[in-house]
């Protein structure tokens, strides 16, 4: 399965990719999600699920059955636009609470005997370098933290230069 | 003399009891006497009214929050965009911005991006950018407020949090620092499952539990 996540509105998305496949689940804002409150309850309460219980609460679930992640969001600061974080902080559920050392840093540990590709489209008319360069190692960070690999990270100006080819 | 305002904000999205709220515990009396602090939670994605005026009508903000998946917390990057469209109309040129995030890794380096996502918000905002401080093995920060400052496994910490809070006094612009305990990483991993497990039973789970797979 692929996963788009992405913070476009239904009228750009659809623009972008008019004809899905059955095979991608679309994680769009529809204004119900609630942030993350921190309460670890995904590892410990209701272990692979949000205790939240709002349309974003399976994250950990799809992205164990997804083989890539493609992430569309605008650019904030040199990251992801609020909605899209909501999302990706309502993911921890996908790993397993334990540690590990990889590279010699701390990370966790795998829950699931799997791995995804992920590609990051970074959309925005005035991403600065300083930016690009803060995106590049949060994208990176995210893989090694997520374990998956990076297909791509790319910045354009606009939603339409999105090539429409992403899948 | 015109006292100088200082907002100290916690990011955490728990109000009560939270690392970064008890990193600023520690930070305050670090701070200088001729400063007027405002304490402030920003634990929901939207800043209350009474708030933003406050926050944004300083000197000097701190804020101190998790690294949530190697950034800033979704409902704090709301209040971030909230403070930008406010600065739109009242620009404040002479703000200048510290931050400290706390991360639940071992090493604090992990929260350079985090670190890095604040200080591009001060030059998109156009307030000036003082200095990030990025704390490792924030699992244990809570466990350490009765520790005397500069001891034992809060060695590092100490010495850090002085840093910072020498160039907050004199709102000069530092190096970022970064900081894990002084404690060994094997004892801290061990430390923190020990407590998932514990959780884990206190929810009425089996430990094995802790690795339940849904698909
Ligand atoms: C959704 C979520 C994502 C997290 N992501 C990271 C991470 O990427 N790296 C890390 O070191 N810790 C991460 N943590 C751990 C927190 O940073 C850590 O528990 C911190 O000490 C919490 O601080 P607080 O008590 O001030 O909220 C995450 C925690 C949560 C709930």
């Amino acid at each position: 399965m692929k996963l788009i996540i992405h913070d476009l509105d239904k009228i750009e998305f659809e623009r972008l990719l008019p004809d899905l496949p059955d095979s991608c689940r679309v994680v769009s804002n529809d204004g119900t999600i609630k942030n993350c409150i921190g309460c670890f309850g995904c590892w410990v309460k209701t272990p692979g699920a949000c205790v939240i219980r709002d349309h974003y609460g399976d994250m950990g679930e799809w992205l164990a059955k997804s083989d890539e992640v493609i992430i569309i969001s605008k650019c904030y600061y040199g990251g992801y636009s609020p909605f899209v974080k909501n999302v990706l902080d309502r993911s921890i559920s996908y790993i397993h609470p334990y540690f590990e050392t990889r590279n010699n840093e701390m990370h966790h540990k795998k829950r699931y005997n799997h791995t995804f590709e992920t590609s990051v489209w970074f959309y925005g008319d005035d991403i600065t370098d300083d930016e690009k360069a803060t995106a590049n190692k949060l994208v990176i960070a995210n893989s090694i933290n997520m374990i998956s690999s990076i297909k791509g990270i790319q910045f354009v100006k606009s939603v339409e230069e999105i090539d429409g080819g992403i899948l | 003399m015109k006292p100088i305002k200082v907002s100290l904000i916690s990011g955490s999205p728990k109000p009560l009891s939270s690392s970064s709220g008890t990193l600023l515990d520690e930070l305050k009396p670090m701070l200088s006497s001729r400063f007027h602090v405002n304490i402030h939670s920003l634990n929901k994605p939207s800043v209350p009214e009474e708030s933003m005026e406050s926050i944004l009508d300083s000197d000097i903000l701190i804020f101190s929050f998790p690294l949530y998946v190697d950034g800033i917390p979704s409902h704090l990057l709301s209040c971030l965009y909230e403070m930008e469209i406010y600065l739109k109309r009242h620009a404040r040129p002479d703000l200048t911005v510290y931050a400290i995030v706390n991360c639940g890794f071992f090493e604090g380096h992990q929260a350079l991006p985090a670190i890095e996502l604040v200080k591009n918000w001060c030059y998109k905002v156009g307030v000036s950018w003082g200095q990030g401080l990025g704390v490792g093995g924030g699992g244990m920060i809570q466990s350490l407020s009765g520790v005397p400052d500069g001891q034992g496994p809060k060695k590092n910490f100490s010495i850090a949090l002085n840093e910072l809070a020498n160039h907050i006094n004199t709102c000069s612009e530092g190096e970022n620092i970064f900081v894990s305990p002084n404690f060994p990483r094997i004892g801290y991993k061990i430390g923190a499952e020990m407590g998932w497990r514990y959780q884990i039973k206190n929810n009425g789970l089996n430990k094995k539990d802790i690795g339940r797979r849904l698909v």
